[in-house]
């Protein structure tokens, strides 16, 4: 065969096999829940008639949550909990136009499903908004608010939905007083708090929304037929399934402008409901019932992000099975380590454990630069006078976040970076950046990941600048809130049952059902098996009493971990998330980990890449263990969760059974009468315990422990090639298929390097001695020889019959085992295997080690 | 006929420089500045430091001609692209040119990853391509107003049998006429290539909601075809640079040309008073006053 038609050949086989690892932009349909009736108003919005104050729904509650707060920590909540800095573009059109995900945000926000939106999507309803037309609401119909909420600040928002001119209620922030003890460029110089950009409330907490200048109402009716739906916007375009449309909605067409912008803030999946003070009914909390820092266990984020994409696509079914509360935050910032984390909670940070005497190269705020220094280490933002930053290695104290470490140049700096993964300042400082997963030549650009620049991000993104001008105000709120404080078992059930309920009664109440003197022999337990990584006390552990209040900051002394990174080989846990590379030198957050990151022992015996910091996983905090189930990085130890019960013929059910055989070969889906059932979501005070007792049996009883492996669920189908239509019948001129078979292990999809794949693939045929010497970088020579050769027959048989390509690499896997070796980010399967600590304890200690647990 | 469809459609995305007609109009060499840049791809300056430490003065943009783009490898090209703004959303007809990705050896990239003998075989073949698209897309016409725009395809006997029978618009430009062909919907939107402001979007994929759209041959570039999108950026009043996008991986660079708007538009843009229809980013320009 020719080498251009080698090459031509690969170029086509190309976009199928990045198309496992992307989607086609244009083909995205959901699975669309059941449309309830919207009630329709015939007239356009009236905007002028929906004053705050005759309306029931207000800010008000959210600034009773401000009580007691210092001005700083009360800075800090309001911009927690509505900040988007800037986001919404990223959300609206540069997440669909160049990540090429589809978000369908009036499915997952539309008003009149508000009732159920917890349990679908997890998300958490703002108490001041109503539906238009219910009691008390100021908005009578869905056409007022183009189908969504009515919340606080739309009287004013409506007005500028197609006009430009909105001032946005950020604009009136009310800061708090600077530090004094910063530079006085610093102090006077502050950022535009216009520049935080909080628009007004969705209706789901965090979930923030924009006029859009250029909306056009007439364009709107033409595709919707109203203003108060967007039913023709997210509409398939054919229910026809031999018709390459029926994979396609309207939502992909990028000319449509929406009444909205969305945007996202740190709320949106931070918040939920406060343990010890639950909400009778999840669909509508009051503020008294919500947490800005518990962390949301239930929200469904990656379902969220990718909403408007066809459930067959590559995308949904590779990335919509992290669990409830989980996020795989280098989604976006792809490194093609498919892996999800749960959203921690942010309680008793005051008394994490830090480490001192790391190497920390950051920037430092300044009254001036030394003369003739350059601006990659020493800058001055114009027009500001003295307010400079200076960039430089220093010996600090850190905190270090993030489930391996990764964030470690300071809690400011961590914080910081948290706007960015929620889509700030994407366009720009970190978009170009990006891996661009279909770009195959290793000179272009978006190969591969280049580093973002802070010091470049600053100058460029106000909104970088607004928030870092402000990160004291969010770490005080961190710090000092209430909402941040542990809410321990005892003081959830005297709130539920209204009557005192002491340590005592607590301790009475969980010996009464895990044996008499459980919790104190639990303790011992504890000491004996668990406190050397959870407890941030020093040994002996003996002495140590784990429930000690801190006398300067009130909270509890110990953290109940140590934070200390510990090799994922020791830990045994599914290790993709630990193989992260996202903040290695050269990728995209290298500027956010510091030099003992870098610099961090490579651990042993991990097949896969593992350096440069990776492979480890921190000791985490067992603060509140009783509210926090499901267990370990990715809420896989413990029953499975779901909203709607796991009913899959109901459309508005997003849970996925992971439970599979591993028996059998390829570790196939359980058989259905062996899944165990979902259990629905509880955040009852009772339901959460059920929850947490139900875990830790499955934590300490890892033999009995049912395997789990998200799987792919429906056949994942491209057709690569050109489609003719005659008004009759679709018919492909040229092109194949590929099929990615349903019950294929979502994680290898996702992990597998199809560039460096489809590079050596190249190379086998143009240049197979360069390539067997690259293998031999990675492999021993005999297996970089045998799986150069491999390489040719695998480009041979794709090339002979390219429908054939999922399973010529799979062949090639059984036979050469190294394949996976070579170009899998990560071979794990099994997602609950591993932290088998504690496993040969007696019935009754682990019995006595729930109830003690329980207690802290 | 399926030949002819795909002979069709290889003309789509891949008519190649020459243009002389374009090029002559022009001589002198602007004197652009870039960045220092290696092979590989993380060698590759960002494009917020280009700019920064590279502004491009408006009297240079003056003087880029349809051949000078035409000379630049992809590198040179993307940080130029870079640097510049959408400008106004045109209207009216412009001459088009197009510009395959080079390589820093000044080749065709496909033909540099090939190398040796077979590559320059691959280089002249694409050269060969080059010339066999040129003969026949001439260039786009925007209609500023419905925010649509078509292509201008050579009136030919040989393509009649796969567009099929039927009237199809015409457009006669300088005294030469061609068929309107693969309409596309205008608007503001990302750049697949530089996040950092908005380009111009002429987008194929709901072509079929275009008045006028005939299925042969203009599913092609829409979604059941090649899904094409492309984007342009405003060197000034008349002179755009497009990247052409097949389902978002990048295929080709292309100019577009009018002489009529370049000269009706000069005075105001070497003044500054060209303004951008989309979102121009937050990254101060300092293009105006170097």
């Amino acid at each position: 065969m020719k080498t251009s038609t080698w090459l031509g050949f690969f170029s086509i086989a190309s976009l199928a096999v990045l198309a496992w690892f992307t989607h086609q932009p244009d083909a995205a349909f959901a699975t669309v829940p059941p449309t309830p009736v919207l009630v329709q108003s015939a007239t356009s919005p009236a905007t002028d008639a929906l004053p705050d104050a005759a309306s029931p729904y207000s800010d008000a509650g959210f600034h009773e949550g401000e009580a007691g707060l210092s001005p700083s920590a009360r800075a800090g909540r309001e911009i927690w909990f509505k900040a988007t800095a800037g986001n919404a573009r990223f959300h609206t059109y540069t997440f669909q136009q160049r990540i090429t995900a589809l978000i369908d945000w009036f499915g997952v926000l539309r008003s009149d499903a508000r009732d159920t939106r917890f349990k679908t999507w997890g998300l958490i309803n703002d108490p001041g908004c109503c539906k238009p037309g219910s009691d008390g609401c100021p908005a009578k119909s869905y056409a007022e608010t183009y189908g969504f909420d009515w919340c606080p600040g739309d009287q004013e928002l409506l007005k500028f939905v197609g006009k430009p001119g909105y001032r946005d209620p950020a604009c009136d922030f009310e800061d708090a007083s600077v530090n004094a003890n910063d530079p006085e460029g610093h102090q006077k110089g502050r950022e535009d708090s216009c520049n935080l950009a909080f628009g007004t409330s969705t209706g789901a907490l965090g979930f923030r929304k924009f006029p859009n200048p250029r909306f056009d109402p007439a364009a709107w009716k033409q595709v919707n037929g109203n203003l108060g739906t967007w039913e023709g916007y997210n509409r398939k375009l054919s229910n026809d399934p031999a018709r390459a449309d029926a994979k396609v909605r309207k939502l992909a067409d990028a000319s449509i402008e929406p009444p909205f912008l969305i945007g996202t803030a740190c709320a949106s999946c931070h918040v939920a409901f406060n343990p010890a003070k639950p909400p009778l009914d999840p669909e509508h909390p009051k503020w008294e019932n919500l947490s800005g820092l518990v962390g949301n266990q239930y929200i469904r984020v990656s379902e969220v992000l990718i909403s408007g994409m066809p459930h067959d696509d590559l995308l949904w079914q590779i990335f919509s099975h992290a669990r409830p509360g989980t996020s795989d935050t280098s989604a976006i910032p792809n490194d093609q380590v498919n892996n999800a984390g749960t959203i921690n909670a942010l309680i008793n940070t005051a008394q994490r454990p830090v480490f001192a005497n790391e190497k920390v190269n950051r920037w430092r705020k300044a009254a001036a630069c030394p003369t003739g220094a350059k601006e990659s280490t020493c800058w001055c933002e114009p027009g500001k006078p003295g307010k400079c930053w200076e960039k430089s290695l220093k010996t600090e104290t850190v905190h270090h976040i993030l489930k391996g470490g990764g964030d470690s140049i300071g809690a400011l700096g961590a914080i910081q970076r948290v706007y960015f993964n929620i889509g700030s300042c994407s366009e720009q400082c970190w978009v170009n950046h990006l891996t661009d997963l279909r770009q195959l030549d290793p000179q272009a650009r978006n190969f591969g990941q280049t580093p973002f620049d802070i010091g470049q991000c600053r100058r460029d993104c106000p909104n970088f600048r607004a928030i870092e001008d402000r990160l004291p105000n969010l770490l005080d709120f961190f710090l000092t809130a209430p909402e941040g404080q542990a809410k321990d078992l005892v003081e959830a059930r005297a709130n539920q049952k209204q009557t005192p309920y002491v340590q005592t009664d607590l301790v009475r109440d969980l010996e009464s059902n895990f044996g008499k003197d459980a919790v104190s022999r639990g303790q011992q337990v504890f000491v004996a098996n668990c406190a050397r990584c959870h407890s941030s006390g020093k040994p002996p552990f003996e002495t140590v009493d784990f429930r000690a209040i801190d006398s300067k900051s009130g909270l509890r002394a110990d953290w109940l971990g140590n934070d200390v990174p510990t090799p994922v080989t020791e830990v045994g846990t599914y290790r993709c998330r630990s193989l992260h590379s996202n903040h290695l030198r050269g990728h995209v957050w290298e500027q956010f980990a510091d030099e003992d990151y870098h610099a961090r022992k490579t651990v042993s015996g991990i097949l896969e890449p593992h350096d440069g910091g990776r492979g480890y996983y921190r000791n985490v905090s067992l603060v509140n263990l009783w509210a926090h189930a499901p267990f370990l990085h990715n809420n896989a130890v413990g029953p499975e969760l779901c909203g709607w019960g796991g009913d899959k013929t109901n459309a508005y059910e997003l849970y996925r059974s992971s439970y599979v055989d591993t028996s059998q070969p390829g570790n196939p889906p359980l058989a259905k009468d062996r899944q165990p059932a979902c259990w629905k979501y509880d955040p009852s005070v009772d339901g959460r315990f059920k929850l947490y007792v139900a875990s830790m049996q499955d934590l300490l009883n890892p033999s009995k422990r049912i395997p789990k492996a998200t799987k792919v669920d429906e056949d994942i189908v491209l057709d690569i090639g050109p489609r003719i239509f005659d008004g009759q019948e679709e018919k492909r001129l040229v092109g194949f298929t590929v099929r990615v078979p349903a019950g294929a292990t979502a994680g290898n999809v996702g992990n597998f390097r199809h560039k460096d794949f489809i590079v050596d693939l190249v190379r086998a045929k143009l240049k197979p001695a360069e390539l067997e010497v690259r293998l031999a970088t990675v492999l021993p020579a005999a297996e970089a020889q045998k799986l150069a050769a491999e390489m040719q027959a695998i480009g041979k048989a794709i090339v002979s019959d390219p429908n054939r390509l999922v399973d010529v690499v799979k062949e090639a896997r059984a036979r050469t085992p190294a394949l996976w070796q070579v170009y899998a980010s990560c071979s794990a399967e099994i997602e609950n295997d591993g932290h088998r600590f504690g496993e040969d304890l007696s019935d009754a200690d682990k019995n006595a080690l729930i109830a003690f647990l329980a207690t802290l | 006929m399926n030949a002819r469809i795909l002979l069709l459609a290889a003309l789509l995305i891949a008519p190649v420089s020459g243009c002389e007609k374009i090029s002559d109009l022009f001589g002198g060499k602007p004197d652009i500045a870039f960045a220092p840049y290696g092979d590989d791809y993380a060698s590759k300056p960002d494009f917020a430091q280009v700019e920064y430490e590279h502004p491009i003065p408006l009297k240079k943009l003056v003087k880029i001609t349809p051949k000078y783009l035409a000379g630049l490898n992809q590198e040179e090209l993307d940080q130029l692209y870079a640097r510049l703004g959408s400008g106004p959303m045109p209207d009216g007809p412009f001459d088009g040119e197009i510009v395959f990705p080079r390589g820093s050896s000044g080749k065709l990239r496909a033909a540099e990853i090939i190398g040796g003998l077979k590559g320059l075989g691959v280089n002249f073949k694409g050269k060969m391509l080059e010339t066999a698209g040129e003969a026949l897309w001439k260039g786009k016409v925007f209609y500023r107003n419905e925010k649509v725009l078509r292509n201008r395809i050579e009136d030919l006997a040989v393509l009649r049998p796969v567009i099929g029978p039927g009237e199809i618009g015409k457009i006669d430009v300088d005294g030469k006429d061609a068929w309107l062909l693969f309409p596309a919907k205008l608007y503001c939107g990302q750049s697949l290539i530089d996040s950092r402001r908005e380009s111009i979007i002429i987008d194929y994929a709901f072509t079929d909601e275009i008045h006028g759209y005939r299925e042969k041959p203009d599913f092609l570039a829409g979604r059941r075809g090649l899904k094409v999108r492309d984007e342009i950026r405003m060197v000034r009043p008349g002179l755009y640079l497009g990247r052409a996008y097949m389902d978002h991986a990048f295929i080709l660079n292309f100019v577009l040309y009018s002489k009529d708007i370049d000269k009706a538009g000069r005075a105001e843009f070497e003044t500054g008073q060209i303004k951008d229809d989309c979102w121009s980013g937050t990254q101060k320009r300092v293009l105006a006053q170097r």
